[in-house]
Formats: structure tokens, sequence, C-alpha cells
């Protein structure tokens, strides 16, 4: 019987002193590792500084494979910042070096560490000739290196890249989009309205909203004409609410009745924003209607709207609040008069 | 009898191997999660989360008798590097002047506030805005305990999402922005835990932590590899199985509207973030609605532990009191879809609620059967042997995690000292923090006795109780 807890004890003993082992190993091979790159990273550094100046005179002595991930992840992010001739020169001192070959087929190897580093210098070589793979790995299912082909891709060709990637933006909920938004804001509306377009228009619409979250980085009128359109022909809460955002001119209020009546008390609320961003004295009406909303957000911000309006004087609404038969509503806007006040 | 004390040897070896294994395959997961990140690291460099689209949060302070640090805890706060939030701080109706405190260093003035109050809380005296802040709100209102001060935070808060804070924590400048990573790749989530590491031997300046360095104290160092051992892997790895349910409330997110439609903070359990953690899990189930629950492990904030065993009995008593709290008051997700009610609940209920209870029993039995004569010496040794075998197993697991992942502590003496700690700590301080735990939950079960006990029946001025 005593086998038993024989075998648990020098079984869990042996496990621990194994974990011990790699414990110290993986310390022990940190900083080995730490200490030789250390030295030779300061070279590598002082000869990327010279390459940015002038790539033929920059000297590299030979890189192993084993710290070529490593260079070619400190070249990425020498990279990362630069744009035009300095981009252009550490490429062709890569290439000088004969690492831009070796660089690219990191992209094969099975660690994804390794993988992203060779994407990614794929992106900055603006490599045309591993279009196609890139396209490839853009579509495969793992979030994070697919969208480090994406990142790839816009790099190479941002125009081509974004009009193969337009089917795909819109269903990748896997990518991140305040990461995506930083891309299409760095592109500019020049780059990225087209797609943007393409997108707004397509059916059936899955993941659309992801869409009109960066629509903001297209040319705001062509972008209008698209979204206000939906107003008029939709009722779907979140492509009405966005439709509600672009709402600029007093013309384009006509379309907030229906939008102020919706069931869905976002829509409302986007509603009553839009009155009082762009409403005058006309609007008080309907937003002392949306005053008595039964949602609490949406008297809020009917009674920010109403501070908002234009021609409209404090003692007015100091009166509106005196007269109002609503308790809520008094309440709400005495608050957003002593925001007002208080701002 | 032999045979039958070697079968109860033999059951007792097999609850401790699966109590340690429970805790080794978190870490076993939580290493596919951190070597995921580390291979994502240079892709999140770049490109950054465009700021626009960081979710606004309302950070809840709730504050009770702080005076002397509450200033500098909003202080602190301020200064984290995060696109757009708020801070609510809410004194829980102080002894002190903390609300004096608070007045003076951000000239306070009372608004007249409307807000939205979908959770019921003691009264609310007054809501005060900062002219020198207009980050800051604070609401002033009677004394109702953490969860009360927490759910009139909720309420009177702006956004969408809210971290609850706790004002002896230490936060990173980029805590809020990693702790709310998950909310901006994942739109289905509703919750994110945050890691927390004691601060003790820590160099701190402003209510930061500026140099990581261990404890001076046995107490401070056995807490530091207990920590190790449950906190930040066995989290990630649990959060890996889809079965997050312990939560700490020291820096914890959580999206708004979830929070309110589970009820928010409760105050029957002292606000315990866990037990609202298994509500969200439940109310979400039952709406069949698509939810994720996410776990940071960077060290984003950092506290103080205790260093006297008074007060270290105290704090595992009163988390065991919480835990079995939690888990009752959810008991029905037991057995329910998923990892959730088929491995992570029975895991806790058994292992972490019970456990201590079994454990310490177990142990007791051994000793009595050797006492008697009925089990031999050698086989008393072995059991224990086991025990300390894999316990330091599932310590040494979470340092070979620490060393892959952070590596806070990366001077060799460091190393050496944890690893010493790591040993130590499975030869009698486990089994000491077990007894504690067991005190918890024998605070919590008489409680429960004394709730089920039907109340005395006064007899009446006039006439004779009936039968």
């Amino acid at each position: 019987m005593s086998s038993l807890p024989e075998a648990v004890a020098a079984g869990a003993l042996f496990a621990a002193l194994l974990v011990v082992v790699a414990l110290v190993s993986v310390r022990a091979l940190r900083r080995w590792r730490h200490a030789r790159l250390r030295g030779v990273q300061e070279q590598w550094r002082g000869a990327l500084q010279q390459a940015a100046e002038d790539p033929h005179a920059a000297r590299l002595d030979p890189i192993g494979a084993l710290d070529l991930p490593y260079f070619i992840a400190l070249w990425n992010r020498a990279q990362e910042p630069q744009h035009g001739e300095v981009a252009e020169r550490l490429a062709v001192f890569l290439a000088l070096q004969g690492l831009d070959k070796r660089a690219l087929r990191l992209m094969h190897r099975p660690s994804k560490r390794l993988r992203i580093i060779g994407i990614q210098a794929a992106g900055h070589l603006r490599e045309a000739s591993v279009w196609p793979r890139l396209e490839k790995i853009a579509h495969a299912r793992d979030p994070v290196t697919s969208f480090a082909a994406v990142l790839a891709l816009v790099r190479i060709d941002p125009r081509r890249a974004l009009e193969v990637l337009a089917a795909s933006i819109p269903e990748r909920a896997d990518w991140p989009l305040a990461r995506l938004a930083t891309v299409f804001q760095n592109l500019g509306p020049a780059v990225v309205t087209g797609p943007l377009v393409t997108m707004l228009m397509r059916k059936p619409r899955p993941g659309l909203e992801r869409v009109v979250k960066l629509a903001r980085f297209g040319h705001r009128e062509r972008i209008a004409n698209i979204v206000l359109g939906w107003l008029g022909s939709s009722t779907d809460p979140d492509l009405m609410m966005a439709a509600l955002e672009y709402v600029e001119s007093p013309g384009d209020l006509r379309w907030a009745d229906g939008a102020a009546a919706h069931p869905e008390w976002r829509v409302r609320l986007a509603a009553a924003r839009a009155l009082g961003r762009v409403g005058g004295r006309n609007e008080m009406p309907r937003l002392l209607e949306l005053l008595k909303d039964p949602v609490w957000w949406v008297r809020y911000h009917s009674a920010q709207a109403l501070t908002r309006l234009e021609g409209l004087e404090p003692f007015e609404l100091e009166t509106l609040r005196e007269n109002a038969r609503d308790a809520f509503a008094a309440d709400m806007l005495g608050q957003a008069l002593a925001e007002m006040r208080w701002s | 009898m032999n045979t039958a004390a070697y079968a109860f040897a033999g059951l007792f070896l097999a609850f401790l191997a699966t109590m340690h294994l429970l805790q080794l395959v978190p870490h076993l997961l939580a290493l596919r999660a951190l070597r995921r990140s580390v291979s994502v690291r240079s892709l999140q460099e770049l490109p950054p989360a465009f700021s626009g689209f960081e979710p606004p949060v309302s950070l809840v302070v709730a504050a009770f008798d702080q005076e002397a640090t509450i200033a500098d805890t909003v202080r602190a706060l301020l200064q984290l590097d995060y696109a757009d939030f708020e801070i609510v701080v809410v004194n829980d109706g102080s002894n002190d002047a903390t609300l004096a405190a608070l007045e003076f260093a951000f000239d306070l003035e009372a608004f007249p506030k409307v807000y939205w109050r979908r959770l019921a809380t003691r009264t609310v005296r007054a809501i005060y805005k900062s002219h020198a802040e207009p980050r800051l709100l604070v609401v002033d209102k009677e004394h109702g305990g953490r969860a009360d001060a927490l759910n009139a935070g909720i309420n009177a808060s702006h956004y969408p999402l809210f971290c609850a804070v706790d004002p002896q924590q230490m936060l990173h400048r980029d805590s809020l922005r990693r702790a709310l990573e998950p909310f901006v790749d994942d739109p289905a989530t509703v919750a994110v835990g945050a890691a927390i590491r004691p601060a003790n031997g820590c160099a701190v300046a402003e209510n930061r932590v500026t140099a990581v360095e261990l404890p001076q104290s046995l107490l401070g160092m056995l807490q530091i590899a207990e920590y190790l051992r449950t906190y930040p892997f066995a989290r990630l790895g649990w959060a890996e199985m889809k079965a997050s349910l312990v939560m700490s409330g020291a820096v914890a997110v959580f999206r708004k509207d979830a929070v309110v439609e589970s009820g928010g903070f409760k105050s029957d359990t002292g606000g315990a973030a866990t037990e609202l953690m298994m509500r969200l899990h439940r109310v979400m189930r039952t709406r069949k609605e698509d939810y994720s629950v996410h776990f940071v492990a960077d060290a984003v904030s950092w506290n103080i532990v205790p260093e006297t065993f008074g007060a270290l009995r105290e704090q595992h008593v009163r988390r065991q009191l919480r835990l079995a709290e939690s888990l009752h008051a959810n008991a029905s997700l037991l057995g329910s879809r998923g990892t959730v009610g088929m491995l992570a609940f029975p895991g806790l209920m058994l292992f972490e609620c019970y456990g201590p209870l079994l454990e310490l029993a177990g142990y007791a039995a051994m000793l009595a059967l050797f006492a008697l004569g009925w089990l031999p010496g050698k086989a008393l040794a072995l059991v224990l042997v086991a025990s300390f075998g894999l316990g330091f197993l599932v310590s040494a697991s979470a340092l070979l995690l620490e060393e892959y992942s952070f590596r806070l502590y990366p001077r060799a003496g460091q190393l050496a000292r944890l690893l010493l700690a790591s040993a130590v700590e499975n030869l009698g301080y486990r089994q000491l923090v077990a007894c504690w735990r067991t005190m918890g939950l024998w605070q919590w079960m008489r409680a429960r006795l004394k709730q089920r006990a039907p109340p005395r029946r006064e007899l009446p001025s006039h006439g004779r109780l009936r039968p």
C-alpha cells in the first residue's frame, strides 16, 4: 500500500526539482543572452544610426542565426518612427548586408514571435514580392499574425491594401478597432475615404458599426451623404445613432423627428444631442418633450441640449425650470444650468 | 484496521493531489497566455490604440476615515495615463475629516447634481465638484459600508465602465490603460480583474512603487510566495479557461450596465468583487448573452500586506468568510454549462471553501491513526512529504512563470530568497493559513445557522401560547 504515497511523494519532489532546474536554467540562459546581446546591440545601434545617414558607409559584423531575430526586431523598431528617405536608407542598409532575404524568411518560421518579426520587416522593406503571402496571412484565423500582416500590407501599398481588406475589416471583430483606427488616422482621408465608402455601401452589412466608427477618418461630407440617408431609410438603432452624429446643419434636423420618437432610448438620446448641437429656438418643444422621457440619460442629455440651443437665454431656461410640471425635468434643467454656470 | 487506515491515507493523498492539480493546471494554461502575450509584445508597441476609441471610465473610490491619505490617493489617480476618466470619491460617512481634507485639497463646492439612482444606497447628503480638478466628483453620504459606497459611486458616475479602486492601492501610471485593454480589444468584455502585488520592501514615492524589492521580514516573504502561487498566474489560467470567478476588489473594471442589472455590490458580502463576479456570470448566463471576463496579469497595482500574525489572521478569516458567502449566494452556478459551472465553481467550493477544513481534518486524522498505531510512521511521513512536494511544485511553477514573463525580481539573491520562501511556505505556513481559513469558514457557518434558527416567539402579554 505504501507504494502509492511513495510514488506521489517521489513524483512531486522530482517534478518540483525539475521546475527549479528549469527556473535556474532560464535565469542563467537569460543572463548569458542579455550580457552577450548588450555588447553587440551597442554596435548594432551605432550601425543603424550611421545607416540612417549613409547606408553604404555603415558597417556591421556578421550576424548569426541566433542573433538575427534580435537584430531584425531592433531594425523594425528603428524603422517605426521613420518615413521617406531615412526609411529607404535603412532598407537599403539591410539589403547591402544581405539580411533582407533572411529577414523575410522569418515569416515562414514556426514560432509566432519570429513570424511577426518577419512580417513587420516585410512591411518596412515595402517588399511587394511577398504581397500574396502577406495577403494569405492577413486572411488567416489567428488575430495577431493576421493583423500584423494587415499592417505590413498597408505599409507596402495602402490603397491596394484597403481595397483588398475592405471585405474583412467589418467582419474581423478580432482586429482591435482602436489600433485599426490609428492606421486609418495615419493614412489620412485622401486614402481611406474611398474604401470607407465602399464598406459603408456594402450589403448585407455585418459589422457595419465598426466601419461607422472608422468613418470619422474619411472626408466628412462624402461620408455624411451616405450616412444621413440612413435616417430616412432605416430604423436600425445603431445606424440611426451613427447617422445622428453626422447631423451638422439645421437642414439635417428634418430627420431628427423620427429619431426623437424612436422606441430605442439610445436613438432618442442621440437625437437630443443632435438637436442641441445644431438646433435653435424652434427645437425647444421637441427637447421639452424629450425632457419627460422615461429614461434618465435621455432627460439628462435633453436638458443639456436645451442649454446649448442657439439664441436661448439663461433666464428663459430658469423660467422653464420654474414652470416645469415634471419634477425630474426641473431637476435636470437645474443641473444643466448649474453646469453651464460652472463652466 | 490497518487496511482502512491505508485506504484513508490513499484517499487523503488523492484529495491533496487533486487540490494541487487544480492549481497547477491553471499555471500551465497561464503559460499559454503568457507565450501569446510575449509573441505579440513587439506588435503591441505599434500601432498604439487610437485614444479616441479608449472607452471612458469612472474610477470609484470608497473612502472611510481616510483623512490622512485621501488627498494623496486622488492626486496619484489624477496622474494616471489615460485619455478619458473621472474620479468619483465617495465619503462613506467618515468619522474623521476625510471630506474636509478633500475640500481643502481640491477646492470643492456643493453642486446640484441630479443622478440616476439605479442602485439603492444610504442617503446621499451632497455632491461636490472641484474648482481645481474638473475630473473629480465627491459624493458625501451616510455610512453604509464599502458596498453601499461603491454603489453610490456607480450611481453618480458618468461613464459606461467603472473601476473600483481601493484607496490603499498604489497604481502604475499605465495601470488603467493595461486594465482597460481587454475592453478595447473584445467588445463582449463585462469585467476585467487585474493583478495586485505586495509592496512590502519596495521603494515608494508619491504613492507609487518606484523600485521593486523584497521585504526583510519572513512573514512578508512568505506572503510574496503565497501571492505568486495563488494569484496572478492562477487567475490568468482560469481566465484562459473562460472560468474567472474570483476577483480582487482592489482594482477591478466592470461594465456598468451589466453590474447595475445584476444589482450592484451586495452589502451582506462586504462588497466582495468575487460575489459580484459570480452574480454577473449568473445574470449573463440567464440572459443568454455573449460575454467574457478577462484578467490582466501584469502587476498593475501594489498594496502593503500585513506583517503581523494578528492582522494576517484577520485578513484570511475575512477572505474565507466572504468566499463562503459568495459561493453560497450563487450556488445555482454549480453544474451550469461550461467550465464555470462544471469545473471552476465545484473546484472553488470543494478545494477553496471547504478545502482548508478537509485538509486540516485529514492531517488530524492521519496523526490520530499514527498515534493509535494503525498507520506506520513511514506512511505518515510519505503523505507529509508528498504534501510538501505538491505544494512546492505549484510554488516553483509560479516562480518559473514569473521568470518567463515579468521578471520583477531580477537579482540572483532575490531568486534564491523567493525559492527558499516557496519551500518554507509549504512547511507550516500554508497549514497555518488553512487553520485561519477554517476559522473563517466556521464563522460563516455559525452566522448561517443563526440566520436559519427560527425567531424566538415572545410570550403574549395575555393568554397562552398555542401549541
